[in-house]
């Protein structure tokens, strides 16, 4: 099947993981399953489902399922005949075979059996410490940074005695209070967005900044590039499969050196069989994560750890579109900084920006927050709250940190506090990963509320003990972490509530109304909300600059009615907070109709013209 | 050789007490400047009176002196407006200086020319004592053009941003600056071709016929166009919607800030063309024509003269620095009144910023240093010759002020405006009120130490107390016919006249001076 040189490939890819050669030629791209099952047949093994047999658990048991998992067998029964029948992928694998039956003190049968089925089995039958680990590891370790508990019974309080505190006084005197609340709502929005605008002239003044020049990246040299792992994490995402291996093929890596992990939940069939029903080679391992509650994306990050090979790790979602030669870039960079420095993040951007208002929206939203928040952010020295992926680790330092808070639904930016509380630095990478932008709007606002009851999470968590978080980060970073995430939120929730103060002022000209808007309130209420609405768009017009996105300038003018849909999305997730803490609200990709190739390619050639001039 | 950060504060703070020495010898001289005494008296208002203190606050214009008076009231009201322009003036001072460091002309020299032109320049040396927002206007307006410059230099929206902040800052110093946005138009239609791939070796001309042609490039143009537009014009003219609305909301008038005596000196301080016409004497107001004026102004700047001829850059950074003499064309269209040095100085700034980014040696390393210099020393001769020529009578009145070196030894002289308030003081109490506009008496409220015993047109009393005012007041502040302001205040000889018809009231004149007569009314 193989060439000579391709199966000394193989094998050195094998031994450098610890796989059996089976599984490095069908998960580095050697080998397509079809090939692989025909090749079987013909062979004389025909393909047993090994999901729907009966298994002598006693067995499995005394199997480790890391090696399972690494030379995909699975020992299945007795069968009556003093033969351990054993399915494996490769059931001409006598070196396994051997050290089975030596294992076992039995004679081993094998049969063959799908890897991605016996994966499954192994996962689900033998993973379930691995899914505990994953689950509550960080709640054992570091109980105070676990968001198992949304809300401590301190907080309660707090809160309680707020609500209660707040109604107690505009009962006793509503005008004075109201006016109190007014002012100090539209103060605070006005000041954020000041903020906002600091940060983002800050980060404006790296805008043609190289950490990592194309001279740096050709010194490299593949053979000191170490491993490095992509995890992947998917859920239902059969459409996008073919896609996420074409763009895993461009990336500029060593392939015998990329550890990708797809991580499928148990229940998504679907996926599994798109992978099982490619007709070209995969270039990823199949990571079954079995069943266990809160189904999210952390907790199956997790879960992956434990199998992962590399020295450093990223994320991808599964429409990601990442440069071509980011891992090179990152690597680069981390081998320039110091070594506090143990995350990366990459920008992050839209593919398919021109596909209606929603999408240009979002790409000048993402366009301000990567390419000049970030900066900005990085240089005040303060926590940096990590985008959902192209974020790189140093994995010991990851794993030292407990990995990802499977109770939060925007695990990457507590991490990033999580990073900053340990005393370790979170760096920006001149390199931007392509993603799809949703274009739907009920689907934007399921995204949008997941996000934003994530922020609310992470504020609640951290802010258990606010003595406490100032002695780790710093007044610094204290105020960064709550500007950054705790008053975003705030921001979104306050924004409707002081729109329709300034509209029920405008529109009814009630005495009663006037009342509470008093000339002096009304002059600060008037200047805060043009003022603020104002450099809120002009923030976003910033935004296009980097990239040359000139054509979407005009779109920043419509950020009210975006941050309208903010704020509807910040009572989503208020709402889902309080029921639903830990439910996942799916973002469901796939819906654009633009191809990412050409929209890629132009993007990276923008950025490369600008950088050049 | 380098000037450090270091150097530079220390003589921006010897500045500092240069000016301070400069302003105690006007002063002394009895010399002030009606703009300072404006915003003294508005900051007078501001902390010691209890109505209307949001628009006193509020509408004030131009709002950037006004709140940087506002930082330095606690030396006093009077000294707050003269402390504000000599700070703005040290503070540009400070980065004129800084930006030398990079300049490809002798930085020795030039740093040299910079530090006479602040010590001795008698436009400069106005600028930081009179208490005028002129200050205000230099320092904005050099900061918006160094952003520009260091935009051309890094290509980083940050100096872009800066240049916007910029502008709006000048803006609020002086509302005119609003139509300099109109003479932007030129640059950044050339700017904008600067980030489109076409062939850059040929004349712009020809860029431009190249980017016209292609659909693409055409989108891309018009795109990037637009782009810096909004980006350099968004954050001012939003500032001025804001400022418009918040006008129309509490003074009742979009435009109160700018129409109102009250609200804005220049109502009150600027002089007509045609007053300046009706004059006996001999004036330059020819000089105010299109053309001329900008001739003029490039005449008393020698140093704008000289950066365009050690000028080496492209053909947009030309443009940049030729924007003010654009803006002077179009605020020339309509002009009913005198310009006075804040026009003519920018230029002085323009030339200094041209040398400093766009200065190239082209006549060798001895000759350069001696054309600098010269040049500087003849900006010295054009500034006197301004204070000369000038029609303002304010103006005419500076230098001569702060050349008579025999005033140090001589009793402190009182102005008008001080004498007629020591009398006010003298007779104002609760129950012998004192009747003033401030709408022009607002130099004599500024020298008051109280407020007490005044009705004020901010009262709410004050239009019943001017119906009838035996009834309220014992005192009458009146503006004389021949007072510049008589027609800027309802208490001028000409409706006391009425008054005394239609109230039959018996005035009896209590105190006298050329421009102001009191008089008691019970």
């Amino acid at each position: 099947m193989f060439t000579t040189g391709k199966l000394q490939q193989i094998e050195q890819i094998a031994e450098e993981f610890d796989y059996a050669n089976i599984k490095a030629a069908l998960n580095f791209g050697f080998l397509t399953r079809k090939d692989y099952v025909s090749f079987l047949d013909r062979a004389g093994f025909p393909l047993i489902d090994v999901r729907n047999e009966v298994i002598d658990e006693s067995f499995v048991e005394q199997c480790d399922l890391i090696q399972l998992n690494a030379y995909l067998f699975l020992p299945i029964r007795n069968d009556g005949k003093g033969n351990l029948i054993v399915a494996a992928a490769d059931p001409l694998d006598e070196k396994l075979q051997s050290t089975l039956e030596i294992k076992f003190n039995l004679k081993v049968k094998f049969v063959a059996a799908s890897d991605l089925d016996i994966t499954w089995m192994v996962h689900k039958l033998r993973g379930e410490f691995f899914v505990k680990e994953a689950v509550f590891s960080l709640m054992k370790k570091d109980p105070d940074s676990s968001g198992l508990i949304t809300f401590t019974d301190a907080q309660l309080v707090f809160i309680f005695f707020f609500i209660a505190l707040s109604l107690a006084l505009l009962t006793i005197n509503f005008v004075n209070i109201f006016i109190f609340f007014n002012l100090f709502f539209s103060g605070f929005f006005l000041f954020a967005i000041l903020f906002k605008l600091y940060i983002a002239l800050k980060g404006s003044r790296y805008e043609l900044q190289e950490t990592v020049t194309k001279a740096e990246l050709k010194l490299i040299e593949n053979d000191s590039l170490p491993v490095y792992t992509i995890l992947l994490p998917v859920y239902k995402e059969d459409k996008l499969i073919r896609k996420l291996i074409w763009n895993l093929r461009s990336l500029d890596y060593p392939r015998g050196k990329l550890d990708v992990k797809l991580l499928i939940e148990e229940d998504d069939d679907k996926t599994l069989n798109a992978v099982r029903n490619l007709d070209f080679p995969a270039n990823f391992e199949t990571i079954v994560v079995p069943f266990h509650m809160p189904k999210t994306k952390p907790k199956a990050c997790n879960y992956g750890l434990f199998y992962c090979k590399g020295k450093y790790l990223t994320i991808y979602d599964a429409e990601d579109v990442p440069d071509s030669d980011q891992l090179k870039k990152v690597v680069c960079l981390f081998r320039k900084l110091p070594k506090d420095y143990i995350v990366l993040q990459g920008a992050l951007n839209y593919f398919n920006k021109n596909e209606n208002v929603l999408t240009r929206m979002f790409t000048l939203e993402y366009s301000y927050w990567f390419d000049y928040m970030l900066p900005g952010l990085q240089s005040l020295d303060v926590p940096i709250p990590l985008g959902g992926t192209s974020n790189h680790f140093k994995l010991d330092k990851l794993r030292e940190l407990g990995g990802w808070d499977p109770f939060n639904v925007t695990e990457d930016a507590d991490l990033g506090l999580r990073v900053f509380e340990k005393r370790y630095k979170v760096g920006v990478v001149n390199s931007t990963t392509l993603e799809e932008a949703n274009n739907e709007p009920f689907n934007w606002i399921r995204q949008r509320s997941r996000w934003i009851k994530g922020y609310m999470q992470t504020t609640l968590v951290h802010m258990r003990n606010p003595v406490k978080l100032v002695g780790k980060i710093g007044w610094r970073g204290f105020f960064g972490f709550n500007f950054f995430v705790s008053f975003t939120p705030i921001t979104f929730l306050l924004y409707p509530v002081l729109l329709s103060f300034y509209a029920v002022y405008l529109i009814f000209d009630l005495q009663s109304v006037k009342i509470l808007f008093p000339d002096w309130v009304l002059y600060i209420s008037i200047f805060n909300f043009i003022a603020g609405n104002t450099l809120m768009i002009y923030i976003n017009m910033l935004a296009v600059f980097k990239r040359r996105y000139y054509e979407l300038i005009l779109f920043a003018m419509l950020n009210p009615f975006y941050w309208l849909m903010h704020s509807i999305a910040a009572y989503k997730g208020l709402w889902q907070l309080i029921y639903k803490p830990f439910y996942w609200e799916k973002t469901n990709h796939g819906l654009t109709k633009v191809s990412h190739s050409a929209s890629a390619a132009a993007a990276v050639a923008a950025v490369e013209n600008a950088n050049k001039e | 050789m380098r000037i450090s950060n270091s150097q530079i504060r220390i003589v921006s703070l010897l500045l500092v007490f240069y000016y301070i020495i400069m302003a105690w010898l006007l002063h002394r001289s009895g010399y002030e400047h009606s703009e300072s005494l404006f915003y003294a008296e508005k900051l007078k208002l501001l902390f010691e009176y209890k109505e209307n203190t949001l628009l006193t606050l509020g509408t004030t214009y131009p709002s950037t002196f006004f709140i940087g008076s506002i930082v330095f009231s606690p030396f006093g009201y009077l000294f707050a407006p003269i402390a504000t322009s000599i700070v703005m003036m040290s503070v540009l001072y400070f980065f004129m200086v800084k930006d030398i460091n990079d300049s490809n002309l002798p930085i020795k020299t030039l740093f040299i020319c910079i530090t006479i032109l602040f010590f001795l320049h008698p436009m400069f040396i106005f600028s930081a004592v009179s208490g005028r927002n002129v200050a205000g206007i230099m320092l904005f307006f050099y900061m918006l053009f160094r952003s520009l410059f260091n935009y051309y230099k890094s290509q980083t929206t940050y100096y872009l941003s800066l240049a916007s902040i910029y502008l709006t800052g000048l803006i609020f110093t002086e509302i005119n600056f609003l139509w300099m946005l109109l003479s932007f138009f030129p640059f950044v239609m050339l700017i904008s071709i600067e980030g489109i791939k076409v062939s850059k070796e040929e004349p712009f001309v020809f860029q431009y016929f190249q980017a016209l042609n292609n659909r693409s490039l055409r989108r891309k143009l018009a795109n990037r166009t637009v782009a810096l537009y909004l980006i350099l014009f968004l954050l001012p003219l939003g500032a001025v919607y804001l400022f418009r609305t918040l006008n129309a909301a509490h003074a009742g008038d979009a435009t109160y800030f700018l129409t109102s005596q009250y609200a804005n000196w220049r109502v009150t301080g600027t002089t007509a063309l045609n007053t300046i016409l009706e004059g006996v004497n001999g004036s330059n107001i020819s000089m105010q024509t299109q053309i001329i004026f900008q001739t003029f102004t490039v005449f008393l700047a020698p140093l704008f003269i000289l950066s365009l001829i050690l000028f080496r850059g492209k053909l947009y950074e030309l443009f940049t620095i030729l924007t003010p003499l654009i803006f002077f064309s179009i605020i020339l269209v309509d002009v009913k009144y005198y310009f006075t040095v804040e026009y003519y100085i920018i230029i002085n700034l323009i030339g200094i910023a041209a040398l400093t980014f766009f200065g190239a040696e082209r006549f060798g390393k001895k000759l350069t240093p001696i054309l600098l210099v010269g040049t500087t020393v003849l900006s010295l001769f054009a500034g006197v010759y301004y204070f000369n020529e000038t029609n303002d009578q304010e103006e005419q009145d500076f230098l001569s002020s702060l050349t008579k070196v025999e005033q140090v030894f001589e009793p402190k002289k009182s102005s008008e405006l001080q004498q007629v308030a020591d009398y006010v003081a003298t007779v104002a109490t609760n129950k012998t009120p004192v009747l003033i506009d401030d709408a022009s008496a607002f130099g004599i409220v500024a020298h008051l130490q109280t407020l007490d015993g005044l009705v004020l047109p901010m009262q709410k009393s004050f239009v019943t107390v001017i119906e009838n005012p035996v009834l309220t007041a014992q005192y009458i502040v009146v503006a004389k016919r021949n007072n510049r302001l008589h027609n800027f205040t309802v208490l001028n000889a000409y409706n006391i006249g009425i008054m005394k018809e239609r109230l039959k009231l018996s005035t009896y004149r209590v105190f006298e001076t050329n421009n102001w007569i009191i008089y008691s009314i019970r």
